[in-house]
Formats: C-alpha cells, sequence, structure tokens
C-alpha cells in the first residue's frame, strides 16, 4: 500500500464553466465523506486568482498547443494566429474549445505560477477542471495520448478528455470504419446513439460520479505519490477504455479495500510507513 | 419595328465605365474587404453589409461562390448540419431535411440565393481580381489589399509589367479556402506562419473551424477554410454548414473590431481586447 506522505489540510476545486455536469459540489462533498478533508469549490481558475496580463497568458497557452502528434513540444515562440486566438478563448471560458489538444504537463507548469505563494503549499490540494483538451507525450510510442487527468500541482481534470481520452469500445470504432465515416458526418451521431449508454458524452449526467473517482485520484496522489490502483473496481483505476472507466467510477464507485485504509488515514490526519 | 431601343457603342462603354468606375472609387477606401468570394466570404460580407458596414469581396475567378455551387465528388447536392440551415432560411433557399440535423439543397440554388443575398445587402464584389499582398501599415498592422486583373496574374511577368493597386480598409478578412493566401502573404515577410493542414482531434472539424475563426493578425480576419491551415485545423467532409458559420463568425469579429454593435440575436460575445492590436 502507497504510505501517505502528505496530509492536506484542503482541496479546491476550480470549475470549468463550459460543462454543466459534472456537479463540482457533490464531488466536494464526495471528497470530505471519504477523505475527511474539507473541500471548496471556486470559479474557474483564472478568472478566480485574477490573471491580469491575459495576453502574457495567450502565448503561454499557445505555445502548449500540439501540432504534431508525434513530436514532443517544440521550444519555440507561438504563431501569432495561436495567441490571438487563446486571447479571445480567456475572455470567454463559458466556450469549449474543440479539436485542439494541449501538452498536459505545460499547461500545468503554466497554472502552477498563477497560484498565490501563500496557496502554493503541500497543505493544499489544487484540482483544476477545464475544457481544453489535455494530452502526454508517451516515450514509448513516441505519439502524444489524449488524458483525463493529469496529476501534479495543480492537478487538471479535462472535462472534454473524460469524454474523449478513454477509448469507445473497439465494435464502435470497427462499426465507424466499416460505415467510411470520416470528419463531421451526421452519421457520426446515430453511431453514438446506437453505442448509447456505453461511453459517456458531454452533458452526461454519469459525469458527476465519474469525476468524483478523478477527483480521488488527485486527492491520492498529492497523499501517497500514487494515484492509480491496479484493482479494476477501485474507483482509482486508471481505464484505457470508456467501459473500464464506466465500471470502475460508476458500477462500483468505491475505494478497494487498500485504499479505503488509505483514506481511513486521511479522516485521521496520519501519515503512514509500510515499509 | 425592333425589340430594343436604340444605344450607340460608344453609350454602351460609357455606361459599363461609369458603373465600374464609381463602384472603384468607392471602395478603394472601405472598412472590410473580404478576399474569396466562397461561402464564408459571402455570408461574411453579407452580414457585415446589413449591419451597414462598407465591403467588398474580391474574388480571382469570373464566378462568385467557390465550392459552394457543387458537393462531393461533383455532385452539386450539398449538405448542411444543423443549426447551418437556418442561414438557408434567411435567404430564402429552400431544402430538406435528408436524415435527422442533416439537410440536402442543390448547390446552384443556394449559391446562386446567397451570392443575391450578399449583393441586396449591400455588398461589393469585384470579380477577375486576384489578391497579389497585403498593405502595411504602422507596426506592420495590415491596411488594405494590393489587387492585380486575375488574367495579368497568368501571364509571364516579363511581358506584362502590370504594376497593381491597392485597396485600404480597416480590416481584411482571408476567405481565400486552403491557400490562406492573406496569411501566406504575412508568412512571406516573417510576420506570420500558417501551421498548415493536419489532423488533430478530426471528430470535431466544423466546430473548431467555426471556434477558431477571428482575429489572426492585426487587421486580419480568418474565415472558411483558410482557418484551417492557418491554425492547423483538420479539413472536413463535403460539408458546408462550417464555411457559413465561419463567415458569420467572422462578421461578428468585424463589428467588434470596427467598435460597431455585434447583432444580440445571434450570440453575441463581450468585446475581448485583441492582443497586440496597435494602430
Amino acid at each position: 500500500m502507497a504510505d501517505v506522505q502528505v496530509v492536506p489540510t484542503g482541496v479546491y476545486l476550480y470549475g470549468d464553466p463550459s460543462a454543466a455536469p459534472p456537479d463540482l459540489r457533490t464531488v466536494a462533498a464526495h471528497i470530505k465523506r471519504v477523505c475527511g478533508i474539507p473541500a471548496r469549490v471556486r470559479k474557474e481558475f483564472l478568472v478566480h486568482h485574477k490573471v491580469r496580463d491575459l495576453d502574457a497568458l495567450a502565448r503561454e497557452l499557445a505555445a502548449a498547443r500540439v501540432s504534431d502528434l508525434a513530436r514532443p513540444l517544440p521550444e519555440t515562440e507561438p504563431p501569432l494566429p495561436l495567441a490571438l486566438f487563446e486571447r479571445r478563448q480567456l475572455g470567454s471560458p463559458e466556450r469549449r474549445v474543440s479539436g485542439v489538444l494541449y501538452d498536459g504537463v505545460r499547461v500545468q507548469q503554466i497554472l502552477r505560477t498563477v497560484l498565490p505563494p501563500k496557496e502554493r503549499s503541500l497543505a493544499f490540494v489544487h484540482i483544476v477542471f477545464t475544457s481544453r483538451l489535455l494530452g502526454m507525450f508517451d516515450d514509448a510510442d513516441r505519439r502524444y495520448h489524449a488524458r483525463a487527468i493529469v496529476v501534479g500541482y495543480p492537478s487538471l481534470i479535462s472535462t472534454s478528455g473524460l469524454v474523449e481520452a478513454p477509448a469507445k469500445p473497439r465494435e464502435f470504432y470497427v462499426a465507424k470504419r466499416a460505415l467510411r465515416i470520416e470528419t463531421a458526418d451526421a452519421r457520426y451521431e446515430s453511431l453514438k446513439e446506437s453505442f448509447a449508454g456505453r461511453f459517456l458524452d458531454f452533458e452526461d449526467p454519469r459525469l458527476t460520479r465519474v469525476a468524483k473517482g478523478y477527483a480521488l485520484q488527485a486527492l491520492f496522489y498529492h497523499a501517497t505519490g500514487a494515484p492509480f490502483c491496479e484493482d479494476r473496481d477501485c474507483v482509482l483505476f486508471n481505464a484505457h477504455w470508456q467501459e473500464e472507466l464506466l465500471h470502475a467510477q460508476v458500477e462500483s464507485g468505491l475505494l478497494c479495500a487498500r485504499h479505503r485504509k488509505v483514506a481511513e488515514a486521511l479522516r485521521g490526519g496520519r501519515r503512514t510507513r509500510t515499509r | 419595328m425592333p425589340i430594343f431601343q436604340p444605344a450607340s457603342e460608344a453609350e454602351v462603354t460609357r455606361a459599363i465605365l461609369h458603373g465600374f468606375t464609381r463602384d472603384l472609387e468607392r471602395y478603394a477606401e472601405s472598412e472590410v474587404v473580404v478576399v474569396g468570394g466562397g461561402p464564408s466570404g459571402l455570408m461574411a460580407a453579407r452580414d457585415l453589409a446589413k449591419a451597414g458596414v462598407e465591403v467588398v469581396v474580391i474574388e480571382r475567378n469570373n464566378y462568385i461562390g467557390g465550392g459552394f455551387w457543387i458537393g462531393g465528388y461533383l455532385m452539386n447536392t450539398i449538405t448542411l448540419r444543423a443549426p447551418a440551415q437556418k442561414v438557408l432560411d434567411e435567404i430564402g433557399c429552400p431544402y430538406e431535411e435528408y436524415s435527422k440535423n442533416l439537410f440536402v439543397t442543390p448547390g446552384p440554388h443556394a449559391c446562386s440565393k446567397l451570392i443575391a443575398a450578399t449583393m441586396d445587402a449591400g455588398a461589393r464584389i469585384q470579380n477577375m481580381t486576384s489578391f497579389e499582398d497585403v498593405v502595411i501599415r504602422e507596426e506592420n498592422r495590415v491596411g488594405g489589399v494590393v489587387i492585380n486583373w486575375t488574367p495579368v496574374q497568368a501571364l509571364p511577368h516579363e511581358i506584362t509589367c502590370v504594376d497593381p493597386i491597392a485597396l485600404e480598409s480597416d480590416l481584411v478578412i482571408d476567405a481565400t479556402g486552403h491557400d490562406a493566401l492573406v496569411i501566406q502573404s504575412l508568412e512571406k515577410r516573417g510576420l506570420a506562419k500558417r501551421i498548415g493542414e493536419g489532423g488533430m482531434w478530426i471528430e470535431r472539424s466544423e466546430d473548431a473551424v467555426v471556434e477558431h475563426t477571428g482575429l489572426a493578425y492585426p487587421g486580419v480576419i480568418v474565415a472558411g477554410m483558410a482557418v484551417c491551415s492557418t491554425y492547423g485545423l483538420p479539413r472536413m467532409g463535403p460539408t458546408f454548414g462550417a464555411m457559413l458559420l465561419s463567415g458569420r463568425r467572422a462578421a461578428e469579429e468585424a463589428l467588434r473590431q470596427l467598435g460597431k454593435t455585434v447583432p444580440a440575436a445571434r450570440g453575441a460575445e463581450p468585446r475581448a481586447k485583441p492582443l497586440a492590436r496597435k494602430r
């Protein structure tokens, strides 16, 4: 079992104004109930922290945009059109960014600099819900993969990633290929309907239950350094498929026995040492 | 008895000249120049003209409408996904619902209605005119376009030597399709950079085109397929809704940049301060 190294005193959840579900108040109550740590819901991260120099931030976010899935993010000045696009997005956080992948680690670095010094402490867990689709470059197969969560400081949970990152059922992709469905095809929507319930979609009421599990992954990473669990029935299971995700988060919705002990330690406010 | 009233050759020539020079004199200086007369360019021009903006469309071909005349594989039925059919309602073009939220209409009907609606709204169109370059102002802001007759561009430079002319404007809308010619001209100077069309997250391409439509450089708004190559978005299938709504979004952004009121019914956004915009 991973040891509890840090017992945080508070969790801050930052809302994504483009997404109705997940309901972060429910997620906050869940964290308090399971781990005994008070959790508070805040506005969108950049709005809450009153970022003033939006032009500079827009340039940084533009530089975090992945334009080639097969190459790690280059250290270059972003093209002006991208910076202007990000500037517009910052002015309308309620608008979801579609079709764009951002380097999750770079976005995390950018947001970390925004945190005020008094809150940049291991005593606080910051969990940012964002509509941006986040990815991480995998050296094993040399390409980016979309992620629902990027744990760290702060941890990021992508509301687009909850829907887009875990793979849909294999048969869905087979059917999609058989129908030769390419981009922007209305048949895509009817194909999705024929697989209804087997994967998450935007506005899906199950997103709140799924967000509870991801928020716990962020919190457990903060406390123990290990966000995931290998038990498919545990809400900390790192699901590759949507069906695995829905099983762990909705059908089970519980921590495994090992992680219940970690939660118990957190509720008791104590660190643990098993080795 | 002749059917038509008499008019001399010279009088006909003078009439053509009069109309042409009057128009050219008017749009030598306008608020917005739209480069490219495809669906996104026409849509932008129509909405701007309806809002009382002085706007001219530059089109390199004789015909206006770009790819809007035909759908995929040279078949002249075009498709639009909801909510883009509302534009067809606005311009009085009939259509039918092929399947849930997917609409079809004959390309010639939709295209001719859109051209007519654009001109009815008061936009001017200059066809057989090619975009050559941008007019550059202080701090490299774009302040218009350099144009020439299309046939001149087709001839060897050594035997034509026809200097272009320039049209001044507050804003230029790049609706030149896949080439993004206006952005390309800035790229040649090292002022902007296109990412080039590419696959990123292909299932959301139409939404992405509309969402990325906007100011891409001080004085330049990109619309339609030019958005794809500017931002590295995937190209889409033969469906036109994004072109129309991208044109509409471009017009809204132009109105904001010009400090004019954006029609609220279309979901106006708060005016965001444009990055690095200096005049």
